[in-house]
Protein backbone atom coordinates (compact mmCIF):
# COMPACT_ATOMS: atom_id res chain seq x y z
CA UNK A 1 0.00 0.00 0.00
CA UNK A 2 3.14 2.47 0.91
CA UNK A 3 4.59 1.66 -2.79
CA UNK A 4 1.15 2.60 -4.09
CA UNK A 5 0.84 5.88 -2.45
CA UNK A 6 4.69 6.68 -3.49
CA UNK A 7 3.64 5.94 -7.04
CA UNK A 8 0.59 8.04 -6.38
CA UNK A 9 2.70 11.04 -5.24
CA UNK A 10 5.58 10.87 -7.65
CA UNK A 11 2.79 11.15 -10.74
CA UNK A 12 0.89 13.40 -8.88
CA UNK A 13 3.97 16.13 -8.69
CA UNK A 14 5.75 15.27 -12.21
CA UNK A 15 3.58 17.66 -14.06
CA UNK A 16 4.69 20.51 -11.56
CA UNK A 17 8.58 19.85 -12.44
CA UNK A 18 10.13 19.60 -15.60
CA UNK A 19 13.18 18.98 -17.72
CA UNK A 20 16.05 17.34 -17.72
CA UNK A 21 18.50 17.79 -14.43
CA UNK A 22 22.22 16.99 -14.88
CA UNK A 23 24.23 14.08 -16.54
CA UNK A 24 26.86 12.55 -14.28
CA UNK A 25 30.79 12.16 -15.83
CA UNK A 26 31.40 9.36 -12.72
CA UNK A 27 29.56 6.55 -10.85
CA UNK A 28 31.75 6.27 -7.76
CA UNK A 29 32.19 10.02 -7.73
CA UNK A 30 30.10 12.83 -6.76
CA UNK A 31 30.30 16.03 -8.49
CA UNK A 32 29.30 19.41 -7.06
CA UNK A 33 26.70 20.45 -9.53
CA UNK A 34 23.51 20.57 -8.28
CA UNK A 35 20.25 20.33 -10.06
CA UNK A 36 18.44 23.30 -11.66
CA UNK A 37 15.38 24.41 -8.85
CA UNK A 38 12.32 22.39 -10.36
CA UNK A 39 14.01 19.90 -12.08
CA UNK A 40 13.07 16.10 -11.64
CA UNK A 41 15.17 13.34 -13.30
CA UNK A 42 14.60 9.53 -12.45
CA UNK A 43 18.12 7.37 -12.06
CA UNK A 44 18.63 3.40 -12.08
CA UNK A 45 22.02 2.43 -11.00
CA UNK A 46 23.17 -1.23 -11.71
CA UNK A 47 26.50 -2.24 -9.80
CA UNK A 48 27.80 -5.46 -10.58
CA UNK A 49 30.46 -7.48 -8.15
CA UNK A 50 32.87 -9.89 -8.57
CA UNK A 51 34.55 -11.36 -5.57
CA UNK A 52 36.79 -14.47 -6.05
CA UNK A 53 39.04 -14.84 -2.49
CA UNK A 54 37.83 -16.72 -0.05
CA UNK A 55 35.30 -18.22 -2.65
CA UNK A 56 33.61 -17.32 -5.65
CA UNK A 57 30.66 -14.62 -5.11
CA UNK A 58 28.56 -12.15 -8.09
CA UNK A 59 26.44 -9.47 -6.09
CA UNK A 60 24.39 -7.31 -8.54
CA UNK A 61 23.14 -4.16 -6.96
CA UNK A 62 20.12 -2.12 -8.05
CA UNK A 63 18.94 1.91 -7.27
CA UNK A 64 16.44 3.46 -8.28
CA UNK A 65 16.62 6.89 -7.59
CA UNK A 66 14.43 10.28 -8.19
CA UNK A 67 16.85 13.75 -7.57
CA UNK A 68 14.90 16.60 -7.22
CA UNK A 69 16.16 20.37 -7.74
CA UNK A 70 15.07 22.75 -4.78
CA UNK A 71 16.82 25.85 -5.35
CA UNK A 72 19.87 26.96 -7.08
CA UNK A 73 21.83 25.03 -4.92
CA UNK A 74 19.76 22.65 -3.21
CA UNK A 75 18.78 19.30 -4.04
CA UNK A 76 17.17 16.27 -2.62
CA UNK A 77 17.15 12.64 -4.29
CA UNK A 78 15.06 9.44 -2.97
CA UNK A 79 16.18 6.50 -3.31
CA UNK A 80 13.11 4.53 -3.57
CA UNK A 81 14.42 1.29 -3.49
CA UNK A 82 18.15 -0.72 -3.51
CA UNK A 83 18.10 -4.25 -3.68
CA UNK A 84 20.20 -6.68 -4.91
CA UNK A 85 20.84 -10.30 -6.88
CA UNK A 86 23.54 -12.33 -4.92
CA UNK A 87 24.75 -15.59 -6.46
CA UNK A 88 27.56 -18.30 -4.41
CA UNK A 89 27.94 -21.95 -5.05
CA UNK A 90 25.45 -22.90 -2.86
CA UNK A 91 22.60 -19.65 -3.19
CA UNK A 92 21.59 -17.28 -5.26
CA UNK A 93 18.31 -14.93 -4.82
CA UNK A 94 17.08 -11.12 -4.56
CA UNK A 95 16.60 -8.96 -1.52
CA UNK A 96 15.79 -6.01 -0.82
CA UNK A 97 18.18 -3.70 0.98
CA UNK A 98 17.09 -0.17 1.98
CA UNK A 99 15.49 3.03 1.29
CA UNK A 100 17.25 6.54 1.40
CA UNK A 101 16.99 9.69 1.79
CA UNK A 102 20.42 12.06 0.04
CA UNK A 103 20.51 16.02 0.25
CA UNK A 104 23.31 18.00 -1.62
CA UNK A 105 24.08 21.97 -0.81
CA UNK A 106 26.71 23.75 -3.17
CA UNK A 107 28.82 26.32 -1.78
CA UNK A 108 30.88 27.38 -4.71
CA UNK A 109 31.56 26.78 -8.06
CA UNK A 110 33.99 24.90 -10.00
CA UNK A 111 34.36 26.99 -12.73
CA UNK A 112 34.64 30.55 -11.52
CA UNK A 113 35.85 30.02 -7.40
CA UNK A 114 39.16 28.87 -6.89
CA UNK A 115 37.23 25.43 -6.34
CA UNK A 116 33.93 24.24 -6.25
CA UNK A 117 33.05 22.75 -2.74
CA UNK A 118 29.17 20.78 -1.51
CA UNK A 119 28.35 19.12 1.38
CA UNK A 120 26.44 15.92 1.09
CA UNK A 121 24.43 14.18 3.79
CA UNK A 122 22.72 10.73 3.28
CA UNK A 123 20.08 8.79 5.69
CA UNK A 124 19.75 5.21 4.80
CA UNK A 125 17.47 2.67 6.53
CA UNK A 126 15.97 -0.73 5.66
CA UNK A 127 15.74 -4.10 7.79
CA UNK A 128 17.58 -4.06 10.47
CA UNK A 129 19.93 -1.47 8.78
CA UNK A 130 20.55 2.27 9.30
CA UNK A 131 23.07 4.14 7.83
CA UNK A 132 24.91 7.76 7.92
CA UNK A 133 26.68 8.70 5.37
CA UNK A 134 28.36 12.73 5.11
CA UNK A 135 30.69 13.70 2.21
CA UNK A 136 32.69 17.25 0.92
CA UNK A 137 32.70 16.65 -2.20
CA UNK A 138 35.28 19.49 -4.45
CA UNK A 139 35.88 19.52 -7.95
CA UNK A 140 37.54 22.05 -10.39
CA UNK A 141 36.83 22.30 -14.30
CA UNK A 142 39.83 23.37 -16.22
CA UNK A 143 37.95 23.77 -19.97
CA UNK A 144 37.11 19.94 -21.06
CA UNK A 145 38.69 18.59 -17.80
CA UNK A 146 36.69 18.24 -15.00
CA UNK A 147 38.31 16.95 -12.05
CA UNK A 148 36.42 15.94 -8.45
CA UNK A 149 37.47 14.44 -5.08
CA UNK A 150 35.07 13.09 -2.64
CA UNK A 151 35.46 12.68 1.11
CA UNK A 152 33.17 10.26 2.87
CA UNK A 153 32.52 9.46 6.32
CA UNK A 154 30.10 5.97 6.65
CA UNK A 155 28.54 4.93 9.87
CA UNK A 156 26.30 1.83 10.03
CA UNK A 157 24.29 0.08 12.15
CA UNK A 158 22.70 -3.45 11.60
CA UNK A 159 21.45 -6.47 12.72
CA UNK A 160 19.61 -7.00 15.76
CA UNK A 161 18.64 -3.67 17.81
CA UNK A 162 21.06 -2.13 14.89
CA UNK A 163 23.88 -3.68 17.74
CA UNK A 164 26.55 -4.36 14.90
CA UNK A 165 28.60 -1.24 14.23
CA UNK A 166 31.13 -0.31 11.68
CA UNK A 167 32.67 2.18 9.78
CA UNK A 168 34.43 3.44 6.66
CA UNK A 169 35.95 6.06 5.43
CA UNK A 170 36.64 6.65 1.92
CA UNK A 171 38.34 8.96 -0.33
CA UNK A 172 37.69 8.83 -4.28
CA UNK A 173 39.24 10.76 -7.15
CA UNK A 174 37.99 11.49 -10.79
CA UNK A 175 38.97 13.00 -14.19
CA UNK A 176 37.01 13.18 -16.66
CA UNK A 177 38.25 14.76 -20.07
CA UNK A 178 34.78 15.80 -22.43
CA UNK A 179 35.62 15.16 -26.14
CA UNK A 180 32.56 16.29 -27.72
CA UNK A 181 29.61 17.46 -25.96
CA UNK A 182 27.75 14.04 -25.40
CA UNK A 183 31.12 12.40 -24.63
CA UNK A 184 33.27 12.12 -21.95
CA UNK A 185 35.99 9.90 -20.80
CA UNK A 186 38.11 9.38 -17.72
CA UNK A 187 39.71 7.33 -14.59
CA UNK A 188 38.14 6.86 -11.05
CA UNK A 189 39.94 5.74 -8.06
CA UNK A 190 38.89 4.61 -4.60
CA UNK A 191 40.52 4.76 -1.47
CA UNK A 192 38.61 2.97 1.46
CA UNK A 193 39.68 2.04 5.24
CA UNK A 194 37.05 0.07 6.27
CA UNK A 195 36.37 -0.45 10.54
CA UNK A 196 34.57 -3.15 11.43
CA UNK A 197 32.96 -2.49 15.25
CA UNK A 198 34.99 0.84 14.52
CA UNK A 199 38.10 -0.62 15.53
CA UNK A 200 41.10 -0.87 12.97
CA UNK A 201 42.88 -3.96 14.21
CA UNK A 202 42.63 -5.21 11.01
CA UNK A 203 43.75 -2.62 8.71
CA UNK A 204 42.16 -3.18 5.70
CA UNK A 205 41.94 -1.30 3.23
CA UNK A 206 41.27 -0.93 -0.28
CA UNK A 207 42.25 0.53 -3.72
CA UNK A 208 40.12 0.13 -6.72
CA UNK A 209 40.75 1.80 -9.96
CA UNK A 210 39.52 2.21 -13.65
CA UNK A 211 38.38 3.65 -16.33
CA UNK A 212 34.73 5.27 -17.10
CA UNK A 213 33.02 6.55 -19.97
CA UNK A 214 29.54 8.80 -20.41
CA UNK A 215 27.57 9.83 -22.96
CA UNK A 216 24.74 12.39 -22.68
CA UNK A 217 21.58 13.32 -25.86
CA UNK A 218 18.74 16.00 -24.78
CA UNK A 219 16.81 13.78 -22.06
CA UNK A 220 18.83 11.32 -20.66
CA UNK A 221 22.59 9.53 -19.85
CA UNK A 222 24.42 6.57 -19.48
CA UNK A 223 27.80 6.69 -17.45
CA UNK A 224 29.78 3.13 -17.21
CA UNK A 225 32.63 2.58 -14.70
CA UNK A 226 34.50 -0.43 -14.90
CA UNK A 227 36.69 -0.24 -11.41
CA UNK A 228 39.59 -3.18 -10.38
CA UNK A 229 40.95 -3.91 -7.04
CA UNK A 230 44.33 -2.77 -6.91
CA UNK A 231 44.93 -4.16 -3.38
CA UNK A 232 44.94 -7.54 -2.57
CA UNK A 233 42.15 -7.59 0.39
CA UNK A 234 40.14 -11.25 1.07
CA UNK A 235 36.21 -10.93 0.99
CA UNK A 236 36.54 -7.57 -1.02
CA UNK A 237 35.27 -7.52 -5.04
CA UNK A 238 38.11 -8.03 -7.49
CA UNK A 239 36.30 -6.29 -9.59
CA UNK A 240 33.06 -3.41 -10.37
CA UNK A 241 30.80 -2.63 -13.10
CA UNK A 242 28.48 0.36 -12.08
CA UNK A 243 26.26 1.82 -14.96
CA UNK A 244 23.43 4.79 -14.15
CA UNK A 245 21.37 5.55 -17.02
CA UNK A 246 19.27 8.55 -16.11
CA UNK A 247 16.49 10.55 -17.48
CA UNK A 248 14.57 13.92 -17.30
CA UNK A 249 10.32 14.28 -17.52
CA UNK B 1 49.59 4.28 -2.21
CA UNK B 2 51.52 3.89 -4.56
CA UNK B 3 48.87 3.84 -6.73
CA UNK B 4 47.01 6.96 -5.43
CA UNK B 5 50.46 9.19 -5.90
CA UNK B 6 50.98 8.37 -9.60
CA UNK B 7 46.50 8.83 -10.00
CA UNK B 8 47.37 11.79 -8.41
CA UNK B 9 50.57 12.99 -10.72
CA UNK B 10 48.22 11.69 -13.33
CA UNK B 11 46.04 14.83 -12.60
CA UNK B 12 48.05 17.62 -11.99
CA UNK B 13 49.51 16.46 -14.91
CA UNK B 14 46.65 16.70 -17.11
CA UNK B 15 45.41 19.85 -14.85
CA UNK B 16 48.86 21.87 -16.16
CA UNK B 17 47.74 21.10 -19.50
CA UNK B 18 44.61 22.84 -19.33
CA UNK B 19 46.16 25.96 -17.58
CA UNK B 20 44.28 28.20 -19.89
CA UNK B 21 41.80 30.13 -17.72
CA UNK B 22 38.47 29.21 -19.11
CA UNK B 23 36.12 31.01 -16.32
CA UNK B 24 33.86 33.68 -18.18
CA UNK B 25 34.79 36.81 -17.83
CA UNK B 26 32.98 39.10 -15.17
CA UNK B 27 30.23 41.25 -15.77
CA UNK B 28 32.59 44.93 -16.99
CA UNK B 29 31.36 48.35 -17.63
CA UNK B 30 31.99 47.87 -21.35
CA UNK B 31 29.93 44.71 -21.28
CA UNK B 32 27.16 47.11 -19.71
CA UNK B 33 27.14 49.41 -23.17
CA UNK B 34 26.93 46.29 -24.88
CA UNK B 35 24.19 45.12 -22.95
CA UNK B 36 22.42 48.54 -22.68
CA UNK B 37 22.18 48.15 -26.56
CA UNK B 38 20.13 44.84 -26.35
CA UNK B 39 17.97 46.91 -23.17
CA UNK B 40 19.68 44.46 -20.96
CA UNK B 41 21.55 46.11 -17.64
CA UNK B 42 24.23 44.58 -15.66
CA UNK B 43 22.08 43.52 -12.80
CA UNK B 44 20.76 41.17 -15.44
CA UNK B 45 24.24 40.45 -17.66
CA UNK B 46 25.43 39.43 -13.78
CA UNK B 47 22.20 37.14 -13.60
CA UNK B 48 22.90 35.74 -16.88
CA UNK B 49 26.58 34.51 -15.97
CA UNK B 50 25.61 33.17 -12.82
CA UNK B 51 23.39 31.42 -14.65
CA UNK B 52 25.34 30.31 -17.12
CA UNK B 53 28.45 28.90 -15.07
CA UNK B 54 25.93 27.26 -12.66
CA UNK B 55 23.24 25.52 -15.06
CA UNK B 56 24.97 24.92 -18.33
CA UNK B 57 27.87 22.74 -16.34
CA UNK B 58 25.36 20.17 -15.29
CA UNK B 59 25.25 18.23 -18.63
CA UNK B 60 28.85 19.07 -19.87
CA UNK B 61 31.63 21.25 -18.93
CA UNK B 62 31.66 25.21 -19.69
CA UNK B 63 32.23 25.91 -23.40
CA UNK B 64 34.27 29.31 -23.96
CA UNK B 65 32.27 32.31 -25.31
CA UNK B 66 34.17 32.28 -28.04
CA UNK B 67 33.58 29.09 -29.37
CA UNK B 68 30.28 29.82 -31.14
CA UNK B 69 29.14 33.00 -33.09
CA UNK B 70 27.03 36.02 -32.51
CA UNK B 71 24.77 34.41 -34.99
CA UNK B 72 25.09 30.27 -33.63
CA UNK B 73 24.48 31.36 -29.88
CA UNK B 74 20.95 32.10 -29.63
CA UNK B 75 19.83 29.09 -31.45
CA UNK B 76 22.47 26.98 -28.94
CA UNK B 77 20.80 28.78 -25.61
CA UNK B 78 17.25 27.85 -27.15
CA UNK B 79 18.06 24.19 -27.56
CA UNK B 80 19.30 24.04 -24.33
CA UNK B 81 17.09 26.13 -22.02
CA UNK B 82 14.60 23.51 -21.10
CA UNK B 83 17.45 21.00 -20.54
CA UNK B 84 18.54 23.67 -17.99
CA UNK B 85 15.06 24.37 -16.57
CA UNK B 86 15.72 28.62 -17.68
CA UNK B 87 12.65 30.49 -17.88
CA UNK B 88 12.04 33.26 -20.89
CA UNK B 89 13.78 35.95 -18.70
CA UNK B 90 17.03 33.54 -17.74
CA UNK B 91 17.29 32.80 -21.35
CA UNK B 92 17.59 36.02 -22.12
CA UNK B 93 19.91 36.96 -19.62
CA UNK B 94 22.22 34.30 -20.40
CA UNK B 95 21.73 34.92 -24.21
CA UNK B 96 22.75 38.74 -23.38
CA UNK B 97 25.84 37.55 -21.03
CA UNK B 98 27.15 35.50 -23.74
CA UNK B 99 27.17 38.03 -26.82
CA UNK B 100 28.22 41.00 -24.66
CA UNK B 101 31.06 39.32 -23.31
CA UNK B 102 32.03 37.88 -26.64
CA UNK B 103 31.73 41.13 -27.68
CA UNK B 104 34.55 42.27 -25.94
CA UNK B 105 37.62 39.65 -27.13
Amino acid sequence: MRKFFLSIFFLSILPAVSCFSSARHFTFVYETTTSAPGSVEFENWVTWRRTTEPARFDQVDFRHEFEFGITDKFQASIYVADWSHARDQDRSGFTYSDSALELIYNLSNPVIDPIGLSIYQEFRGGDRLFEWESKLIAQKNFGPLVLAYNATLEAVWEGKGLAERSGELQQALGASYEISPRISVGIELLHEFLFPDWRDQKKIRNVFVGPNISYRRSSWFVTATALAQATETEGEPDFQLRTIFGFGF
Amino acid sequence: MKTLLIFLALICLLASCESTNYAPPPVTSQMAIVGARQHVDAVMLREGRALFVSRCIECHTLPAVAQHSAAQWPGLIDEMADRANLKPAERKAVLAYILAARAQL
